[in-house]
């Protein structure tokens, strides 16, 4: 049990948490809740693109005089790529989220709510 | 692998100069809008002279790091006609922005817009899968600011709507992106194209199907395609023209690489690896986009929501013509990308000239349009014929090779042309109706509209290139075949340019 869970509980807390990002927002009508949601699903997919490099027994990808990162012919250092991307990854999904409160700011001094069906009924 | 490292200049500069406009706007407004015009007159003479003194294919190496290893730009002949499109549509649209863009700070919206066409270019170029992503965030990011740009309100919503779908769309394709890496390690597209069979054929669905839910949002394919009647229509003009000019090359750019570069396998028509033919896929979403885009188009009272679901239409017949999968198929596609850049652009800024002038954006305001302004009139026509696929008009040719190239593949694609054809029954419908209203009823005032210099330079440019491609189509059509011929041999084409030593599997 531990096994399976070291190994797999990262994997199956990032597909849950896009998972529950889409959920909510495909489900709520408030653009605050929508732009949490977005948020979710950006951490799920930087969990799961760390999570996919690395394993329970993996070491750090640097190499010194004792810390191996080939045995027995077997890389066992985590992978340092993955984790560079995730940088860039992080970083856009802030520069989205800032965007997208902007909007969201603008919209509320325009409309005056933040509902997505009560803007709509005012666009008639 | 020829080497040309000056063109990384072609993603610089727009990049340092958009965000230097800032300093110039402190000296003056005026300057920052002359920046742009300035910045994209080099990029589309820099493209002009790649493509004249035919240094294409060729790569960029970053930093002496060769390619498998390091990032590179990859420019073969299809970029090589796009970065012309993208800076030729993009300097048009400057220009025309010299006269229009007057709401607000103008450096804010010359700083977004050339990181759009900066981004566009980089995207169009990049040879590395997760540089697509990072160029596809830039053009969204500085995409959805635009669209949001204006003195309407309903920009907003039009704009976080975008944002919306666009986010999970690229999240998506990250997901898919990192898949692909998990199987082979790399994130050169020119490697993961070499050895894309060793994968195993279920994931490798799978990521195929994420990249595809992920790109069809930019490239305005079928059930990805919420956000466009609503952001074109909030949008300023010169937005909505940016927007389905220049936005819409980058996303069906990267949907075709994807799908016939990096899965593509190669034969007399091209499919693709793993359990299911994306070309399939495509060609399914394609005729869905078509012919809803143009049943859409085809009820509504409100011209710019009717080019919107116009321009979502030619999305698909584009994506159609790259499903075929011959080189017919992929010559058509890259031409009617084209021809849609250039007419729905220039339609978009008719539309912005005359909506200024106080006709208002129903169909029914336009009436006796040609009584006021004879100048808005003709070009609008001309646009719209083109756009029709009509002799001496550049849409013929690509409508031409389409239905040729479809009838050589056979099969069920008759019954594709079948749907394609009859939705363009339809746009001639609503085009024609268009142009019937402005030449029709003579109005109760005739003020004359007088067109400003400044929006009528583009305007006239961009319709004598389009008689100009109707009548010596060979001015697009010889780069076309090129393009073709890199998407389908993907080994000669692509692959062995960028590494020469690599062996297909």
């Amino acid at each position: 049990m531990i096994d399976f869970l070291q190994n797999w509980i990262y994997l199956i807390g990032s597909m849950a948490l896009v998972g529950i990002g889409l959920y909510i927002v495909l489900t709520n009508t408030h653009i605050f809740r929508i732009i949490v949601g977005l948020n979710i699903i950006d951490s799920g997919t930087n969990l799961f693109i760390v999570t996919i490099a690395w394993h329970p027994k993996s070491v750090m990808p640097i190499y010194t005089a004792t810390n191996n990162l080939v045995v027995n012919g077997h890389v066992i250092s985590a992978d340092p790529l993955p984790q560079s991307l995730v940088l860039t990854a992080i970083v856009i999904g802030l520069g989205t989220t800032a965007l997208a409160l902007a909007i969201a700011v603008k919209i509320y001094q325009k409309y005056g709510t933040l509902d997505v069906r009560k803007i709509k009924e005012e666009d008639r | 692998m020829k080497t040309y490292n000056l063109a990384a200049l072609l993603v610089g500069v727009p990049l340092i100069m958009a965000f230097s406009i800032p300093l110039f706007g402190f000296i003056s407004k005026q300057l920052a809008k002359w920046i742009t015009v300035l910045t994209l007159g080099f990029e589309f003479f820099f493209g002009l002279y790649i493509f004249l003194w035919h240094i294409y294919p060729f790569n960029v190496i970053m930093g002496n790091w060769i390619p498998p290893f390091g990032e590179n730009l990859y420019i073969g002949p299809f970029a090589t006609v796009l970065i012309i499109l993208i800076s030729f549509v993009g300097l048009m649209i400057s220009i025309y922005s010299l006269w229009s863009a007057n709401y607000g700070d103008i450096s804010h919206f010359t700083l977004l817009f050339l990181m759009f066409v900066g981004g566009s270019i980089g995207l169009v170029s990049t040879g590395d899968i997760f540089n697509i992503f990072i160029f596809m965030e830039i053009t969204s990011i500085s995409s959805f600011a635009l669209a949001a740009y204006g003195p309407e309100r309903r920009a907003l919503g039009g704009a976080f709507k975008y944002l919306v779908i666009s986010s999970i769309g690229s999240t998506f394709y990250l997901f898919g992106v990192i898949l692909i890496y998990t199987q082979l390690g790399t994130l050169n597209i020119a490697e993961i194209a070499a050895r894309i069979s060793q994968t195993t054929s279920g994931l490798l669905t799978f990521a195929g199907i994420l990249l595809v839910a992920g790109l069809a949002v930019e490239a305005e394919l079928f059930p990805f395609n919420g956000w466009v009647p609503d952001t074109y229509t909030g949008a300023i003009n010169p937005v909505s023209a940016t927007l389905s000019g220049i936005g819409s090359v980058g996303g069906v750019y990267v949907l075709i690489r994807i799908i016939m570069t990096v899965f593509g396998k190669d034969g007399t028509f091209v499919s693709t690896y793993g359990n299911l033919d994306l070309m399939t896929l495509i060609a399914i979403l394609g005729t869905a986009t078509v012919v809803i885009g143009e049943l859409a188009a085809l009820v509504q009272k409100n011209i710019k929501k009717m080019l919107a679901y116009s321009s979502m239409a030619q999305m698909g017949l584009v994506a159609v013509a790259f499903s075929i999968g011959s080189k017919l198929g992929a010559y058509a596609g890259v031409f009617q990308l084209v021809n849609h850049s250039i007419a729905k652009a220039m339609l978009f800024l008719i539309v912005g000239v005359a909506i200024s002038f106080g006709i208002g954006e129903k169909i029914e305001d336009v009436k006796g349009l040609w009584y006021k302004s004879p100048f808005l009139t003709v070009t609008f026509t001309i646009g719209a014929l083109s756009l029709l696929g009509l002799p001496l008009f550049g849409g013929f040719w690509s409508k031409f090779a389409l239905v040729d190239a479809s009838i050589q593949r056979g099969g069920w694609y008759d019954f594709v042309i079948a749907i394609v054809l009859f939705a363009s029954v339809v746009e001639a419908f609503y085009y024609l109706k268009i142009v019937g209203y402005m030449f029709a009823s003579k109005p109760t005032s005739t003020a004359k509209i007088k067109t400003p210099i400044s929006p009528a330079v583009p305007i006239v440019v961009l319709s004598i290139l389009i008689i100009a491609i109707g009548v010596f189509p060979q001015i697009v059509g010889g780069i076309s075949w090129n393009a073709a011929y890199e998407l389908t041999n993907k080994m000669g084409g692509y692959v062995l340019n960028v590494i020469p030593t690599i062996i297909g599997h």
